[in-house]
């Protein structure tokens, strides 16, 4: 167990002065999992990397347990990794590739073989210890990537996207397998994604990093009520929020020919602007009687819910109703906006301005 | 890589129609094919039946149906023996060091070494060399005892006036042989490092590999196939080797570079000893044969594994 | 790299990096350029003699300044090696047509619409490949003799296509196997028949295969020198056959004959050179996919 620190990170793309990672601070305590999201080119997987020892740093440092490892080769970190494509060894049986690790520090036989049954077990992978990768499904093959980094009993895990070669419901399952894996072991986590259910629902923070930069790092319920910017908050929940211009008038807000008068407190924050961006969750959207002008051009049944898209102020919205409010394609409707829920952001520096308290 | 891509011949649309599709497709190997056997097969039986009659070209006339006595004699032959012997050692000798080189070599050039390609460039030079030409080339300004490189070279080391082809015929050859084929070998071996997956070689790293581990635990196996490949294609063309040895030595001193093939040439252009030649090219062929298709089969199994994926 | 303790002065600003390493880039620099010019030199040699003068060749101690010369390239014309250039020259290019014009289909047999029994196809082709050439002589002698076709640039023509013919069945199956099955059914479904699959679809995509499989045949073709030597005599005579005249020449003529062996060896020498990563597809992912 050890926490991890990234002091002004810095990667730059081989051969250029572009950063993949820029300046990147970031702190990991003990035993906490934490993810690292972002859409592809994000510097998500480099950073990762990194403090894998994979990559190298061209400025700043990383430590893990209060050490500078930043010159540190990856074998003397003390890390296990994941990889995407589980990289197990092809020519080598599952405890084998297990046990690899341990061999290669020493470990005498005995206690290899007793450590792999260990771990075997607690993946219920026992039955598969003699086959080869080859003969192994994707589940299979992606449970021994997990016994190859658990057995190690490292300070840290590094996960490079483990569920992104799985098919849905699969992953679902693994999902939570690997949440409550990690919480049983208490071993710090960092763990990389571009899905956004995943880092939801597994960190017990996120980092969300764009463009090499990071944007926001919280637990996920904070980053889901106030994001800072107009990306964490089209980036985290689906379907996405929705953000609307809207002009503004001492307190008073005018978007898609409606008028919504601000709470007080959102007023302060405003201040004298006259063009903000509006954001509104789709659950928070509803139908009425008058409210916004829109269109339905779009109905997607769920089962439990239905997601109603909306051709309004301009621009596509989104909202979830349940399953009694249909509306056909075309139909002419009206969506009430709730002034105490909406959230407002600067119209060119995109930074969150107010955001609401979360109900109770 | 894609498996075959589809089944050998659809079923289910009736006689007619399968042998026609059948067809269509035994068609496009026909040429190929037909060919093949008339200049090869054909030829390769007339040497069986030749190898049953006694026949020399000098004494005309001489045309006769001996059975097997050809075969007796190739067997009681001494000399077949020591070509044999030859063979084996010239063949197995110099794919394995060829091997051995072209492996370290491509060890080498697969770092990010300034000029690469320039010097890939270079290294397969030897094996474009005609090798009569190479032969001619390593016999005089190499080997040569008073002129040559290689003893002036070895000075130093208080070698002169060495006489490499007379004294150490073998190896002379060999090393003209192994200085042509490192550079086959090393492209072989090359592909199989480059199409190492990276990311085995990182968790080895994560997982606490020394370069050295890695390369043994990891690297190795995954070369085995190649190394495999690269024996075995190498061994079919090396076996037989004539060029280097023609222009060389003759075969000689006496017969200590004298392989099969030579032998074989020796008894039917130098000897027109029809009869007897044939069954010597027969019995070649029968041991070539029969080491050839367990290595084959080895490969082949290799093939259709890989195929199956 | 050792797992050393690093300072423990947090600087404020972050340091850039040295990157490491360096020094042992150069090393495997140096050794990498030395072994190849060792390997080189003996070709960089015999480039280097035939600009010599004999007198210059045949030296006890090399010698590496001397006044070049073009004498030897002359004398080596004169002796006829223009003739047996074109005699390889039309050897190799024809044969090397007729090996694909054969190859490419029976390939396409034995992979894309395979035969029922592609395998066996494929291991006969293999397997003529194994017998030594040396065993079939006699009766090709005698056949060839028999049709008036001895020293004859065609019979060289045959022979070098069935020589070549296995390895470019077996390089060429190989590419074809690399076409992706989707592109293939598309085209069917499309209607496109056996030709226009071969044409449209197949060509494009394994026309690097189909280079590096004629490289092949040009370098095996152009060295031969085994059919070469017994059947052919003044007309038919090949690069490889005019370079014996050198053996038995003991004396002053190395230089010439470096002139000889260097103009033998330039054509695929060149070839492979230019066409290197051809030749490596060839080599290597030929034989083993």
């Amino acid at each position: 167990m050890a926490e991890i620190t990234y002091e002004g990170a810095t990667r730059h793309f081989p051969g250029g002065k572009v950063p993949a990672v820029d300046a990147l601070d970031l702190a990991v305590a003990e035993g906490e999992f934490m993810v690292l999201v972002g859409p592809s080119g994000s510097g998500k997987t480099t950073a990762l990397r990194m403090l894998a020892g994979l990559e190298d740093i061209d400025a700043g440092r990383i430590t893990i347990g209060g050490r500078d490892v930043s010159d540190v080769s990856p074998r003397d970190r003390d890390i296990a990794m994941v990889f995407q494509n589980y990289a197990l060894y092809p020519n080598k049986t599952v405890a084998e590739n297990i046990g690899f690790a341990l061999k290669m520090r020493g470990v005498d036989r005995d206690e290899r073989s007793r450590r792999v049954a260990e771990a075997a077990k607690l993946l219920d992978i026992g039955e598969l210890l003699d086959r080869k990768p080859r003969n192994l499904s994707g589940g299979q093959r992606q449970r021994v990537a997990m016994g190859r980094a658990i057995v190690r009993e490292p300070s840290a895990f590094l996960m490079d996207e483990p569920l992104s070669n799985l098919d849905a419901k699969l992953r679902v399952a693994t999902r939570a397998q690997i949440a409550e894996l990690q919480r049983r072991l208490g071993v710090t986590t960092v763990y990389v994604t571009h899905d956004q259910v995943e880092a939801m629902t597994m960190g017990d923070r996120v980092a969300l990093l764009k463009d090499g930069w990071l944007q926001q790092c919280a637990a996920p319920q904070e980053l889901y009520d106030r994001p800072a910017n107009t990306f964490i908050a089209g980036f985290i929940g689906s379907p996405p929020m929705n953000l609307l211009d809207a002009e503004h008038h001492d307190g008073r807000l005018t978007i898609g020919g409606a008028r919504i008068d601000l709470p007080e407190a959102h007023r302060a924050a405003v201040g004298r602007l006259d063009h903000v961006t509006v954001g509104v969750r789709p659950e928070h959207l509803d139908l009425a009687d008058d409210g916004i002008p829109g269109t339905v051009s779009l109905v997607e049944e769920l089962g439990a819910e239905i997601h109603l898209h909306v051709q309004a102020a301009g621009t596509g919205v989104v909202l979830r109703t349940d399953r009694n409010r249909r509306h056909a394609l075309g139909s002419a409707v009206h969506l009430r906006v709730p002034p105490e829920r909406v959230l407002c952001f600067h119209p060119e520096t995109t930074e969150l301005l107010f955001a609401p308290e979360p109900a109770p | 890589m894609t498996a075959i891509a589809e089944r050998a011949v659809p079923a289910g649309t009736g006689r007619g129609s399968a042998r026609r599709e059948g067809w269509r497709r035994r068609g496009p190997l026909m040429p190929a094919l037909i060919f093949t056997i008339v200049v090869t097969q054909v030829p390769f039986l007339l040497t069986l039946y030749y190898s049953f009659q006694s026949w020399n070209l000098l004494r005309p006339g001489s045309f006769h149906f001996v059975g097997l006595g050809n075969y007796a004699a190739v067997i009681r032959d001494a000399e077949f023996r020591d070509a044999l012997l030859v063979t084996v050692i010239m063949t197995l000798g110099s794919a394995v060091i060829a091997l051995v080189l072209g492996t370290l070599l491509a060890l080498l050039l697969e770092r990010k070494v300034l000029g690469r390609g320039v010097v890939r460039t270079l290294l397969i030079s030897p094996f474009l060399i005609m090798p009569a030409a190479a032969g001619l080339l390593w016999k005089t300004t190499m080997f040569d005892p008073v002129y040559g490189l290689v003893n002036f070279v070895l000075q130093p080391f208080g070698v002169h006036g060495v006489d490499f082809v007379a004294r150490f015929p073998l190896a002379s050859v060999m090393t003209v042989m192994v200085w042509r084929w490192t550079p086959f070998m090393m492209l072989i071996m090359l592909a199989g490092l480059q199409s190492q997956p990276t990311d085995v070689l990182e968790a080895a790293r994560v997982d606490g590999a020394r370069p050295f581990a890695a390369f043994r635990e990891v690297t190795l196996p995954h070369l085995r196939p190649y190394m495999e490949l690269g024996l075995l294609l190498g061994a079919i063309y090396i076996v037989g080797t004539f060029d280097e040895i023609y222009i060389m030595t003759q075969g000689g001193p006496g017969t200590s570079t004298t392989n099969l093939p030579f032998y074989l040439y020796q008894r039917t252009f130098q000897g027109y000893d029809i009869g007897q030649a044939a069954s010597l090219g027969v019995a070649t062929v029968i041991i070539t044969f029969i080491v050839m298709t367990i290595a084959l089969r080895t490969v082949f199994r290799l093939f259709t594994e890989t195929e199956g994926r | 790299m050792t797992a050393a303790q690093a300072e423990t002065a947090a600087p404020a600003a972050p340091a850039v990096r040295k990157r490491s390493g360096a020094a042992a880039r150069t090393g495997w620099t140096i050794l990498a350029w030395l072994v190849g010019l060792v390997f080189f030199f003996p070709v960089l040699w015999m480039v280097l003699t035939s600009f010599k003068q004999e007198r210059d060749a045949y030296t006890t101690t090399p010698r590496v300044v001397f006044t070049p010369t073009l004498d030897q390239y002359r004398a080596v014309f004169s002796g006829g090696i223009g003739t047996a250039a074109a005699n390889s020259a039309i050897a190799t290019v024809f044969s090397t047509l007729l090996v694909l014009l054969l190859a490419v289909p029976a390939a396409y047999a034995l992979s894309i619409r395979p035969v029922k029994r592609w395998r066996d196809g494929l291991f006969f082709f293999i397997g003529t490949k194994m017998l030594p050439i040396v065993a079939a002589i006699v009766p090709i002698f005698l056949a060839i003799r028999n049709l008036g076709a001895l020293d004859n640039v065609w019979s060289m023509v045959v022979l070098y296509a069935a020589m070549n013919l296995p390895i470019a069945v077996w390089m060429l199956r190989s590419f074809f196997l690399e076409v992706p099955r989707e592109t293939l059914e598309a085209a069917r479904l499309d209607g496109a028949g056996v030709r226009q699959e071969l044409t449209e679809v197949m060509l494009p995509v394994v026309a690097p295969g189909v280079a590096a499989t004629a490289l092949i045949c040009v370098i095996f073709s152009w060295n031969e020198f085994f059919f070469a030597l017994n059947l052919t005599a003044t007309r038919a005579a090949t690069v490889p056959f005019f370079l014996v005249g050198f053996i038995t020449s003991e004396g002053p003529y190395w230089a010439q004959l470096a002139a000889a062996t260097t103009l033998a060896s330039l054509p695929v020498l060149l070839a492979g050179w230019i066409a290197q990563k051809q030749l490596v597809r060839g080599l290597s992912m030929g034989a083993i996919k």
